[in-house]
């Protein structure tokens, strides 16, 4: 690989491991808030709300722990885009249904509604995954797959 | 001669990384004191009483005092006749302005079910917590009252305004 390109998967790897790291924190800490914060959707089923926010939670510190390390990075980009095209969808159908509540993503209850704009924004920040999902790099990587 | 390490596939990795995402997680609510439950205490253990749909009329007909634990949008368009508004995201705010009327009514029958959440359970289980004795929670849901026939009330529109 040329070394703008190493240079780019190395900033891409980067700033999703921040994010992910980032919105898993409190999620992982706190799970019963984020169980409240993903009910509000009312998608899922009572009985699976808890497990389903846990394993949203505990996958997006693993995957956060990966790109920082470079370890299994194609893998960890595989999740981190495979979610963030999941969270856009969820984003566009808040935005259709009108729902205006906060969107559970990122630590600062309130501050992030759910929505179109937070559509734009997860689709924006795929586009990294993307990027590392073709060219993972190997710049101060550990394991890159 | 070195060994080359086996590389997992991209699928197996995926796996690997949800398992393992998994198993952290089951052990981590497991050990730590904030973790959760398969369901929320509201509904795993329960201080309230389940009431069906033929009891819950019954009592209402015997002058128990309603409560609608859905959204206030909802309570303003159609509920439970004679029910008042106590729903989870504003419950602090709300209930000492309730308490009084709460207090003196002779039973409470609180509603308001969803797929994800159950919003009735989370106020009876903190009715229950807040010395009310008798709390009940309709098992069905507010459409399910509306089409047995049950009484209703919904706001009458201001005509000319």
């Amino acid at each position: 690989m040329r070394p703008w390109s190493e240079a780019l998967s190395l900033a891409c790897r980067l700033f999703l491991a921040a994010l992910y790291l980032w919105a898993a924190h409190d999620k992982v800490w706190q799970p019963a808030e984020f169980a409240g914060a993903m009910a509000v959707y009312d998608i899922l089923p009572l009985w699976s709300v808890n497990a389903a926010s846990v394993a949203l939670a505990w996958l997006e510190l693993m995957i956060g722990l990966l790109l920082v390390s470079g370890v299994w990075v194609r893998a960890a980009a595989a999740w981190a885009g495979g979610l963030l095209a999941l969270f856009t969808l969820l984003m566009l159908w808040a935005g259709f249904t009108g729902a205006g509540f906060d969107c559970g993503c990122l630590p600062g209850g309130g501050s992030h509604p759910a929505g179109f704009e937070a559509a734009l924004r997860d689709f924006l920040m795929l586009l990294p995954a993307l990027w590392l999902l073709w060219r993972p790099g190997r710049w101060l990587a550990l394991r890159p797959l | 001669m070195p060994v080359p390490r086996k590389t997992p596939s991209l699928a197996a990795a995926c796996g690997l990384i949800l398992a393992a995402a998994l198993a952290l997680g089951l052990a981590f609510n497991l050990v730590m004191p904030q973790g959760v439950g398969w369901l929320p205490p509201w509904v795993s253990r329960p201080l309230w009483q389940p009431a069906g749909l033929p009891q819950a009329a019954a009592l209402h007909r015997q002058g128990a005092l309603f409560v609608d634990a859905r959204d206030p949008s909802q309570y303003k368009t159609a509920r439970v006749r004679g029910a008042l508004s106590l729903y989870p995201s504003e419950l602090k705010l709300i209930y000492p302005l309730l308490k009084d009327t709460l207090a003196k009514a002779p039973l409470v029958v609180v509603y308001g079910r969803s797929r994800s959440r159950f919003p009735a359970a989370q106020i009876g289980q903190f009715l229950r917590g807040q010395g009310l004795s008798r709390v009940y929670v309709l098992q069905e849901d507010f459409a399910a009252w509306q089409a047995a026939g049950l009484p209703v009330s919904t706001p009458r529109r201001r005509s000319g305004s």
